[in-house]
C-alpha cells in the first residue's frame, strides 16, 4: 500500500478522500488554487501543495503543476477525484510515465470509454443493449422513413454536433417525419454548424440508471449495485438512490443490468471503480448510455447500503492488490438516498449563488452522513461548480429514509447563500417522488405543479421579531433595515 | 414600538411592547401574543411563540422591517416608472454583451450573458424598450447587484 498519496481535487470530494486516506494510514497532500487556500480540505490534509491562479486552466486542470507537486511531496499515487483531470486518458499516461501510480483506470480504458461513440462499439461487441439507431447520417428522407419503420416509432432526430436538446426532435408518426427531419437539420445548422441528423428509438419515460463496478488488475470483476438518478436539472442529477424503486420491484433487473455492465468493462479492459449509465424505460428495457471511468460524486449511496468503502478500494486495487471480494459476498442492505446540496437559487431558475456562508449549522444523528467542503465564514468562489455538500440519509426501508432525509434538510441552515436545502423538502413531499414512479423528466413543470403554500402568521411573525430586533440596536436614524430570517419550514412558506 | 414589514412581498406591521406582540398582514390576518427570544450563536436565534419553537438563520429570505418615525422612510416598491437597470444576479465574470446602445429591445430578450460557477446565465430584459446606457463589457469580473445595463 502506499505510504503518501496527492489528492488532486477541490471541495467535498478533496476532504472525502483525504478522511478516506487518513483511515487507513496513509498520508494526504492537499492541492490548492489561490481562491482555496483557506478551505477545508487544504487545512485537514497531513501536507498541501500550491497550484496556481483561482481559474481551473491554472490550477486544477494544470497537469504539469499537479505532477510537479506530487514529486516534490514525494507521493506515490494521486487520486483524481472527479471532474478536473479525473477522465483525462492523457493525465492519466503522463502520471504513469513520472513514475506514479494513477488511482483509477489506465489509460487506455479510459481512451476506449471516455468517447460516446467508442464506449457504444464496445457496449455492442459486449452483447450490451444500447438504444437503436443508425448514429449515420440521414441522407433521404426514404432512408429515413425505412430506418423508422424498422426502429418503431416514436423516433427521435439528433443533431451528430448536438448537446442541449439542439437539433433534436420527436417524431410520433410517419407523416411527421419530413418536416421534422428539415426542421432538426435547419437547426443544427444554426447552432453547431452542421445539420448532420441521424435517427434513434425514442425511449419513453426513461430512468436513469447507473450501475458501480468495480475490478482489480488481476480479472476479477464485480458490480455493486444500482443508483437510481432520474431526478435531475439542467441534464445534472441532484438526488441518488439505492435501491432504485424499480429494483425493489423487480429484483431480478439488478442482476442482469449488472451482468451487462461487467461484461462491457471486461471487455473493455477495465479496472478500479467505474459507473455505467443506463437509460430504463416504462417495460424496463435497458440501454447502455456511458461510462464514468472514475469515482462518482454520488458513490456513498451505494457506499452505505453495501457497507463498502470505495475510496479504500480504489486505493488496495491501484496499489495492486486483489479483489478479495466476490459477486455473491455483495449484500445491499436497506435504502440510501442522497442530495446534492449546491450554492443556487432554486426560485430563480437554479441561477448560481456564491458568496461567504456566514451561518452554519449541520444535521446529524441517526442514519446520516453528511460529505461537506464548506464552514462558517468560507467564501464560496465564483470559479467552481456549486456543489457544496452531499447530504445522505440510510435506514432499513425507502420510506423510513425519507423520513430521516426529511429531518436532517429541516436541521440543515446555510446562511448568506442561496441553497437548494428548502427545495429538496419541496421534491421530498411530492407524491410521486415518494411513490417512486418517475422519470427523468420529473422537474419538468414541478414549480407549477407545486402545491401552493400556507400562510403561516406565527412564522412570520417570527422573523419580523428577529429584524426589529435587530433594528431597534440600530441607530435610527437608518432608513431601513433589510435582514435576511428565516428558518428552512418559513421560507419555503413565503416563497 | 410599532415597526413596518415586508416579508417576501406582504407588507404588514409589527407592535412590541415588552414580550407582547400583534403582528398584523395587510391582507388583515392577524396575531397577538407573548414571545420568548434567545440568542443562540451569532447568525442564529430561537424564537418560542404561541407554544411553537422556530429556530431562525440569517439566511436568503428578505425580511424587511421598518421605522415609521424615519423621515426618510421606506422607498416607493418597484422598479420607477420607465427606466430599467438590468443588474447582475449573481458575482461572476461577463460573457458577452448582446446589445448596444440605441437598440431597441422585447421584454424577455437576453442582454448580457454571465458566467458563474461553471453556468452561463443570460440575463434578460424584464421590459420593452431601448437600451441607452453600457456599463459592462466581454471579460469585466461584476459583482451582485452591479448595474450592467441602462433601458427606457
Amino acid at each position: 500500500m502506499f505510504g503518501k498519496v496527492l489528492v488532486a481535487n477541490r471541495g467535498e470530494i478533496a476532504l472525502r478522500l483525504i478522511r478516506g486516506l487518513k483511515d487507513i494510514g496513509i498520508r494526504s497532500v492537499a492541492v490548492y488554487s489561490d481562491a482555496d487556500r483557506a478551505s477545508l480540505a487544504v487545512s485537514m490534509a497531513d501536507e498541501a501543495a500550491y497550484l496556481g491562479a483561482s481559474a481551473a486552466s491554472e490550477s486544477y486542470l494544470c497537469s504539469e503543476k499537479i505532477l510537479e507537486a506530487a514529486k516534490r511531496h514525494q507521493a506515490e499515487a494521486i487520486h483524481p477525484g472527479y471532474g478536473f483531470l479525473s477522465e483525462n486518458a492523457n493525465f492519466a499516461a503522463a502520471t504513469r510515465e513520472a513514475g506514479l501510480v494513477f488511482i483509477g483506470p489506465p489509460a487506455e480504458a479510459i481512451r476506449k470509454m471516455g468517447s460516446k461513440t467508442t464506449a457504444r462499439q464496445v457496449a455492442i461487441a459486449a452483447g450490451a443493449p444500447v438504444v437503436p439507431g443508425t448514429q449515420e447520417r440521414i441522407q433521404s428522407i426514404e432512408q429515413a422513413r425505412e430506418t423508422a419503420r424498422k426502429l418503431g416509432y416514436p423516433v427521435l432526430l439528433k443533431a451528430a454536433a448536438g448537446g442541449g436538446g439542439k437539433g433534436m426532435r420527436a417524431v410520433d408518426r410517419e407523416e411527421d417525419l419530413a418536416g421534422a427531419w428539415r426542421d432538426a437539420s435547419s437547426e443544427a445548422l444554426r447552432a453547431f454548424g452542421s445539420d448532420e441528423v441521424y435517427l434513434e428509438k425514442m425511449v419513453l419515460e426513461p430512468r436513469h440508471i447507473e450501475i458501480q463496478i468495480l475490478g482489480d488488475h488481476h480479472g476479477n470483476l464485480i458490480h455493486l449495485g444500482e443508483r437510481e438518478c432520474s431526478i435531475q436539472r439542467r441534464h445534472q442529477k441532484v438526488i441518488e438512490e439505492c435501491p432504485s424503486p424499480v429494483m425493489l420491484a423487480n429484483p431480478e433487473l439488478r442482476s442482469r443490468m449488472g451482468e451487462a455492465a461487467v461484461k462491457i468493462a471486461r471487455s473493455a479492459g477495465y479496472a478500479n471503480a467505474g459507473t455505467m449509465e443506463f437509460l430504463v424505460d416504462r417495460d424496463l428495457n435497458f440501454y447502455f448510455l456511458e461510462m464514468n471511468t472514475r469515482l462518482q460524486v454520488e458513490h456513498p449511496v451505494t457506499e452505505l447500503v453495501t457497507g463498502l468503502d470505495l475510496v479504500e478500494w480504489q486505493l488496495r486495487i491501484a496499489s495492486g492488490e486483489r479483489l478479495t471480494l466476490k459477486q455473491e459476498d455483495v449484500r445491499w442492505s436497506g435504502s440510501a438516498i442522497e442530495c446534492r446540496i449546491y450554492a443556487e437559487d432554486p426560485e430563480n431558475q437554479f441561477l448560481p449563488s456564491p458568496g461567504t456562508i456566514t451561518y452554519l449549522h449541520e444535521p446529524a444523528g441517526p442514519g446520516v452522513r453528511l460529505d461537506s467542503g464548506i464552514y462558517a465564514g468560507w467564501n464560496v468562489p465564483v470559479e467552481y461548480d456549486p456543489l457544496l455538500a452531499k447530504l445522505i440519509a440510510w435506514a432499513p426501508s425507502r420510506e423510513r429514509a425519507l423520513g430521516r432525509l426529511d429531518r436532517a434538510l429541516a436541521e440543515y441552515a446555510i446562511g448568506g447563500i442561496r441553497n437548494n436545502i428548502a427545495f429538496f423538502r419541496d421534491v421530498l413531499a411530492d407524491e410521486a417522488f415518494r411513490s417512486g414512479v418517475f422519470s427523468t423528466a420529473f422537474l419538468d413543470g414541478f414549480f407549477e405543479r407545486r402545491p401552493a403554500a400556507k400562510v403561516d402568521l406565527e412564522a412570520e411573525a417570527a422573523a419580523a421579531l428577529v429584524a426589529a430586533r435587530g433594528l431597534g440596536r440600530a441607530s435610527l436614524s437608518r432608513d431601513s433595515q433589510k435582514s435576511a430570517w428565516l428558518t428552512a419550514g418559513l421560507e419555503r412558506n413565503l416563497r | 414600538m410599532k415597526y413596518e414589514t415586508l416579508i417576501g412581498e406582504v407588507p404588514g406591521t409589527i407592535e412590541i411592547d415588552g414580550s407582547h406582540f400583534r403582528y398584523r398582514r395587510a391582507d388583515g390576518q392577524a396575531i397577538e401574543g407573548d414571545v420568548s427570544l434567545a440568542g443562540l450563536e451569532p447568525g442564529c436565534y430561537s424564537v418560542l411563540i404561541g407554544g411553537r419553537s422556530f429556530r431562525l438563520t440569517a439566511g436568503s429570505l428578505d425580511v424587511q422591517v421598518f421605522d415609521p418615525r424615519d423621515l426618510r422612510g421606506r422607498k416607493a416598491g418597484g422598479a420607477s416608472q420607465g427606466r430599467q437597470e438590468v443588474t447582475a444576479p449573481m458575482p461572476g465574470k461577463v460573457v458577452r454583451v448582446l446589445a448596444t446602445v440605441g437598440d431597441a429591445v422585447e421584454s424577455g430578450q437576453g442582454l448580457v450573458v454571465v458566467e458563474a460557477m461553471k453556468m452561463q446565465n443570460e440575463i434578460k430584459s424584464r421590459k420593452p424598450g431601448r437600451v441607452v446606457e453600457v456599463r459592462t463589457r466581454p471579460d469585466a469580473a461584476v459583482v451582485a447587484g452591479e448595474v450592467l445595463l441602462v433601458v427606457e
